[in-house]
C-alpha cells in the first residue's frame, strides 16, 4: 500500500524520504539476514520489553530447534546480560539517552547462539569489565562452578536485590566459548562496552 | 515479635478479618517475571510455580521469606516446599538460597523441612538447578521429573 502524502506537502521531498527509508531498512534486513540474527533491540530497554523478547526468543529456539535446554541456555543469558544494564543504569542514574541497550541474538553456521549486549558506561567501570571478563574467560567449567558457589554465599551489600556480580559467572557457565568484551571509544569519558556470549 | 507485627499489617491492610490473621495464607498471581505463589498455612505447605526473574528480588521474595520465617516458628508442624520452577535468574537464586537456610537451621533444630522440586521433563536446566541446589542442604530434597 502507497501512503499518499497529505495535501500540500512537497510531494517531491515525501517520495524521497519515502525511498531513502526504504532502501536504508532493506539493506538493514539484508544485513540482519547475512549475519543470521533472530532478534535485536537498541533503544530505551523496560523491564516489560526484557520480558516480551526473552518470551519471544525462547519460544523461537524452542519451536525451531525442539530443544528447551538451549532455549532456556539462551532466554537465561539474554536476562542476566539485559538486566546488568538495566541495574547498572540504575545504579549510575542515567536518562536516556545513556540508559539504553544495543542487544542482538544471532544463530552462528555451526547451530549455536550468539548473545551480545552492549550499553554505554564510564570509562574506569568499561576497564573493570573488560578484565573481569578477561578473568572470567580464563577459567574452566569447574573453576566456574566453585566462583559461583563462593559468590552465592557473599554476603550482599545493604539495599542491593541484584544478583551483583553472579549474573556474569553464570552466564560465563553456560557458554560454550570463552566470553568475549570489547570497549569503543565515546567522547567525554565513557566507552561503549559490549559483552558477547556464544552458547 | 516483629514478625507477628509484620504479618498481622499485612492482614488488616489487605481487609482480612480475625479468622485470617489465625492462619494467614499468601497467594500471590503469576506475572511474566514472577511465579504463582500459594503459600497454605493449614497444609504446611509452601507452592511456588512457574519462571522468576523480577529485577528486584524484594518484589516476591520478601514477603514469601516473612512467611516461611513466620510459619516455621509458630506453627510447630513441618513445612513442605514444591516447586515448579522452569527458570531462575540469578537473584532469584540467591532468594531461594534465604529460604532454603531457614529449612536448614528449622531441620538442624528438630522441625521437619522438605522440599519437592518438580520438572518439567523437557527442562533439564530445572532439574539441574535443582540438584545445585540440593547439594548444600541435609533436609529432605527430592527431585522429581513431571511429564507434560
Amino acid at each position: 500500500m502507497v501512503v499518499q502524502p497529505f495535501s500540500g506537502d512537497p510531494v517531491v521531498e515525501a517520495d524521497a524520504a519515502r525511498l531513502t527509508t526504504h532502501r536504508s531498512l532493506s539493506s538493514l534486513r539484508d544485513f540482519f539476514s547475512s549475519e543470521q540474527i533472530l532478534i535485536c533491540f537498541n533503544g530505551p530497554i523496560s523491564r516489560t520489553l526484557i520480558s516480551e523478547i526473552g518470551d519471544a526468543l525462547k519460544r523461537h529456539i524452542h519451536v525451531s530447534t525442539d530443544n528447551l535446554s538451549s532455549a532456556m541456555d539462551v532466554f537465561s543469558v539474554y536476562i542476566e546480560m539485559s538486566q546488568n544494564i538495566r541495574h547498572y543504569s540504575a545504579a549510575r542514574g542515567y536518562a536516556e539517552p545513556d540508559a539504553t541497550a544495543t542487544v542482538v541474538i544471532a544463530e552462528t553456521a555451526d547451530g549455536r547462539y550468539v548473545v551480545s549486549a552492549g550499553n554505554v558506561v564510564e570509562t574506569p567501570d568499561g576497564e573493570a569489565m573488560l578484565e573481569r571478563v578477561s578473568r572470567l574467560a580464563a577459567l574452566d567449567k569447574q573453576q566456574l562452578k566453585a566462583l559461583y558457589k563462593e559468590q552465592l554465599r557473599q554476603p550482599r551489600p545493604a539495599g542491593v536485590s541484584s544478583g551483583a556480580g553472579l549474573g556474569l559467572i553464570d552466564v560465563a557457565r553456560k557458554t560454550s566459548a570463552p566470553l568475549q568484551c570489547s570497549l569503543d571509544p565515546l567522547n567525554a569519558g565513557q566507552v561503549f562496552l559490549t559483552i558477547r556470549a556464544t552458547i | 515479635m516483629t514478625q507477628d507485627s509484620a504479618a498481622g499489617d499485612r492482614r488488616l491492610s489487605d481487609g482480612f478479618g480475625e479468622v485470617e490473621m489465625s492462619s494467614p495464607d499468601l497467594f500471590l498471581d503469576a506475572t511474566s517475571a514472577t511465579p504463582a505463589v500459594r503459600a497454605d498455612w493449614r497444609a504446611g505447605c509452601l507452592r511456588m510455580v512457574g519462571e522468576s526473574y523480577p529485577e528486584n528480588t524484594y518484589e516476591i521474595f520478601d514477603q514469601i521469606i516473612t512467611w516461611v520465617e513466620l510459619f516455621l516458628a509458630q506453627a510447630g508442624r513441618p513445612l513442605r516446599l514444591e516447586l515448579e520452577l522452569n527458570y531462575l535468574n540469578t537473584s532469584s537464586i540467591r532468594a531461594m538460597i534465604d529460604i532454603f537456610d531457614r529449612l536448614q537451621e528449622a531441620h538442624d533444630a528438630g522441625v521437619p523441612a522438605s522440599v519437592v522440586w518438580l520438572y518439567d521433563a523437557r527442562n533439564p536446566r530445572s532439574a539441574e538447578m535443582g540438584e545445585e541446589f540440593r547439594e548444600d542442604y541435609t533436609f529432605a530434597f527430592t527431585i522429581a521429573a513431571q511429564d507434560h
